[in-house]
Formats: structure tokens, C-alpha cells, sequence
């Protein structure tokens, strides 16, 4: 059973959107080779669901320092149409 | 002097010598500006995330160039008037060029970077 740290704040049972799992350490503290670029789309695609939002930091487990440089990775590289803004766009 | 690092669409239909003409302009625009360009890059023509100008495709060049502050709102109104270029994004590199930025679609060198790009909003 993963351990089941109760979110703070969040009413008793577990949020429902929780397919990811809890995970530990900041990504980017932990293995330094990992760079946050908005070019490299394949690294910020762990941080966004699957409808192209980007995934709060209580579940992506980011300090806040780098959570925020993902979040700014992440619209500049939407900015460009390297990532969707919604997961729905329609591609003729 | 400050470096910026420039990523633009290109519109799919230029292709060939009228897609190198366009890229020749621009690189020409920040040589007139006083800019010394440190990299180029062009990706080619990749698919985007989202239809931009009823277009699903697109080319991408990415270029470093360092200047002075001033050249990079005349570089991008050049852009502005140019209808080949559907998208374009200019950003300040905080501690100028680090590695070699990969191009989102090369598969990720493993250079030891040292410490990630900070990169604020331009």
C-alpha cells in the first residue's frame, strides 16, 4: 500500500484525481543532469496530464523553486506549439 | 550586451530556397542590428501542438544572438510584418549560452550541465 499521506487541508478521503503517484524528492534537486529548457519537451511532459495541464506541485513533488521554473518551461514552450494548451485541439 | 535566444515558426509552404531566403533575411536583420549570432539551429519542419494559422505543420529555427537590449524590439517587428513567420518567441538567456541547447526532437545528449538555464521572461 503506498503510504497514504493525507493531503493537508483536503476534506478526508484522497483527492480524485489521483492517478499519479506521490513521489518522494524534488526531480530536479535529486539528479542534476536534468535540465529545464523549454525546448526539451520530453522532460516537461512528466509534469503536465494528459489534457495538457500542468500537474500541481503536491503530486509532481517539485520544490517550489524548480515547480516554478516548469511552469514557465511549460507556457513558453506552449507559447511556441512545442506543447498543447489543451489536449483537445482538433489538427486538420 | 545581452544574449537572447529566438525561436521562430516558419510557414510549411516556404520550402526550399524560399524558406533559406527567409532565414537568410532575418539572419541578415540581426547582422544590420549589430547582433553577433552565436548559434543557429533549424529543426525543420515538425509538427505542431496546436493548429497555428490553420497550419498543422511548421518550420522551426532557433537562433542565439547577443546585443544590445534595443535590437530586440526592431527584430521583432521585422518579424511582425513578415507573413512567412506564423510564431515567434524571444527570450533572455540569464547566464549566457550554456550547453548546447538539444532541439526538442534530438534524442538528449548527455553533456554534464552544470546548472539548469535560468531563464526570467524577456
Amino acid at each position: 500500500m503506498a503510504e497514504d499521506r493525507k493531503p493537508s487541508g483536503a476534506a478526508g478521503r484522497t483527492p480524485f484525481k489521483r492517478r499519479f503517484t506521490r513521489r518522494k524528492g524534488c526531480r530536479f534537486c535529486a539528479d542534476k543532469a536534468l535540465t529545464i529548457d523549454y525546448k526539451e519537451v520530453r522532460t516537461l511532459r512528466y509534469f503536465v496530464t494528459e489534457r495538457g495541464k500542468i500537474v500541481p506541485r503536491r503530486i509532481s513533488g517539485n520544490c517550489a523553486d524548480h515547480q516554478r521554473k516548469v511552469r514557465e518551461a511549460i507556457k513558453r514552450a506552449r507559447n511556441i506549439a512545442l506543447m498543447p494548451f489543451t489536449a483537445g485541439h482538433y489538427l486538420d | 550586451m545581452r544574449t537572447y535566444e529566438n525561436i521562430l515558426i516558419v510557414h510549411p509552404d516556404k520550402v526550399g530556397d524560399e524558406y533559406a531566403a527567409v532565414v537568410g533575411k532575418f539572419q541578415g536583420v540581426l547582422n544590420e542590428l549589430g547582433a553577433t549570432i552565436l548559434k543557429q539551429e533549424e529543426w525543420g519542419v515538425r509538427k505542431l501542438a496546436y493548429p497555428v494559422k490553420k497550419q498543422g505543420r511548421g518550420s522551426y529555427v532557433l537562433t542565439v544572438f547577443e546585443g544590445e537590449p534595443g535590437i530586440v524590439a526592431e527584430f521583432e517587428r521585422r518579424m511582425r510584418i513578415d507573413e512567412s513567420i506564423i510564431k515567434f518567441q524571444t527570450v533572455l538567456l540569464e547566464n549566457g549560452l550554456q550547453a548546447p541547447a538539444p532541439a526538442a526532437s534530438v534524442e538528449m545528449t548527455d553533456e554534464d550541465e552544470e546548472e539548469a538555464d535560468a531563464e526570467e521572461a524577456e
